[in-house]
């Protein structure tokens, strides 16, 4: 009974997660639509959504072994590790709902400031910081074997220093061109083409999000699911869970981190259909690339990346203040949600089987209020997402945001 | 430090990619309107008395069909790896198991 209990929890954490991951990343690929004013706003989340939707159903292939990335918790077959297993699994859920936690403070936080981060290594960060205190050094794939791009070095920490840098060259680079050919035909003409080819594009990136990101959430509760012995299947994933994992994304997605679209769209460069196109044509080029060459990279490193090409390939004024903001906080993301999954692991070891996790539970669901309510203060939504770019609308938060503490 | 040179190495082939995918194709999209503004003439173009040609038309039709290919593969691209299928070029492209 009480290992049921929480694997219910652990299950709809991870749901939870899922919605962040999709509200956290609708900017990616529609911020620049909807500042070009090439969709509407609510017409660009609901082409989003829709598309995350068919994605995450398109995806068939099994992500099983998606924590090996960073943990070991589960072996190569993504079976979970025996010794993880008495008492209905209930040490490895306790790491997976920690680390689960540790991903939705560090988005909704991020989300709060207004700051575009990547969902999987929030999520990623959680699961270290929580094997870390719960398994010891040992438990984390730092390295992988060097025998091909693994671990923490390899999968989160060289992808995020490498990704934006290429989506910047190649993003720029297209700009350049675009405004090059395009010289001496009317402004007007080019922006209404461009808006098409922007569409394109972005629709792109919102179907390849889909594929990518729904994925990771139905391995992290299909593996739960084995660890409490409710699913024995390795090669497949319950119907239920791609249900579930796809409509949560996609609501997300819906939902539209507004925050979030705003600071890509207007806070780092003024942006127009031209360099709109030629931001999502090379973010979904580059996504699709890297993942044909097994080089995983962030969807969210690359469109920020992206935007920020557009701006120095035109030669406009980038906000560099405002990169360097985001730059700052992919650097934490890592250790940041690790603090907090450790945190999380540490009070639900501490308190023991159902009461540990449900305080876990309680915990995240308190943090989550509190930032909802804070966000209240400045409030972002379709109707002012566009509105002119005067500072950072959400600096005044960051004290209270860097520090943890209320004003 | 393994991972450093591995991701180097997958880093300028993703740069490559990138660059002739996303960089290239937006390339031919311009030009196919830069094409199109010459088949028009007239407010299309900066000189607005610029007289129409047929040819352009032609030409911007067919730059824009070329960027379709291009998103067509990248759909097949995505779908084909969601049921475990890779794109090959062999040079054309076809699907092989993964």
């Amino acid at each position: 009974m009480t290992a049921t209990v929480v694997l219910v929890l652990v299950v709809v954490t991870a749901l939870a997660f899922d919605f962040t991951n999709g509200f956290h990343d609708t900017g990616n690929a529609m911020a620049t639509s909807i500042a070009t004013g090439a969709l509407a706003p609510k017409t660009a989340v609901i082409l989003s959504a829709i598309l995350n939707l068919v994605g995450a159903f398109l995806s068939v292939e099994v992500a099983l072994t998606v924590t090996n990335a960073v943990v070991r918790i589960q072996d190569k077959s993504g079976a979970p590790r025996p010794d993880l297993l008495s008492d209905g699994g209930s040490a490895l859920l306790l790491i997976v709902l920690a680390g689960l936690c540790g991903g939705i403070v560090w988005n909704l936080l991020t989300w709060l400031l207004g700051l575009p981060s990547s969902s999987s290594h929030a999520l990623f960060g959680g699961l270290v910081g929580a094997t870390l205190v719960g398994l010891g050094s040992d438990g984390v794939n730092w390295a992988g074997d060097g025998s091909k791009l693994d671990g923490v070095l390899g999968k989160v920490v060289m992808p995020a220093l490498l990704s934006p840098l290429i989506a910047v060259v190649v993003a720029s680079v297209g700009t350049w061109l675009i405004y090059r050919i395009t010289s001496g035909v009317a402004a007007r003409f080019t922006e209404q083409g461009c808006r098409w080819g922007q569409i394109g594009s972005a629709s792109l990136v919102s179907l390849a999000h889909g594929t990518n990101d729904a994925q990771k959430t139905m391995g992290v509760i299909t593996l739960a699911l084995i660890a409490a012995g409710h699913w024995s299947d390795t090669k497949a994933v319950p119907l239920w869970v791609k249900v579930a994992c796809a409509v949560a994304i996609a609501l997300g997605t819906y939902l539209g981190g507004w925050r979030i679209i705003r600071t890509l769209g207007k806070g780092l460069v003024e942006i127009s259909s031209p360099q709109g196109m030629a931001a999502e044509s090379s973010s979904a080029a580059v996504i699709l690339a890297s993942s044909h060459l097994g080089f995983a990279l962030s969807t969210t490193h690359v469109a920020t990346g992206s935007i920020l090409g557009t701006g120095v390939g035109r030669g406009t004024e980038v906000r560099w203040g405002v990169a360097g903001r985001m730059v700052l906080a992919w650097l934490i993301t890592l250790p940041a949600a690790g603090v907090v999954g450790a945190t999380m692991w540490v009070v639900g070891h501490l308190l023991g089987g159902l009461l540990g996790a449900a305080t876990v539970f309680g915990i995240l669901l308190a943090l989550a209020g509190w930032m909802y309510a804070r966000s209240k203060r400045s409030h972002v939504d379709h109707t002012n997402v566009n509105d002119a770019w005067t500072g950072t609308p959400t600096s005044q938060l960051e004290p209270a945001g860097a520090d943890g503490s209320a004003r | 430090m393994n991972n450093v040179t591995l991701a180097l190495d997958g880093a300028w082939k993703v740069l490559l990619t990138g660059l002739l995918l996303g960089a290239g194709l937006p390339a031919i999209f311009a030009l196919g309107i830069r094409a199109l503004a010459y088949g028009r003439g007239g407010a299309a173009e900066v000189d607005a008395g610029a007289p129409p040609h047929p040819a352009g038309q032609v030409v911007g039709a067919a730059c824009f069909a070329l960027v379709l290919v291009g998103v067509g593969l990248g759909l097949t691209f995505i779908v084909a790896s969601g049921f475990g299928k890779a794109l090959a070029f062999t040079p054309w492209p076809t699907l092989v198991a993964k």
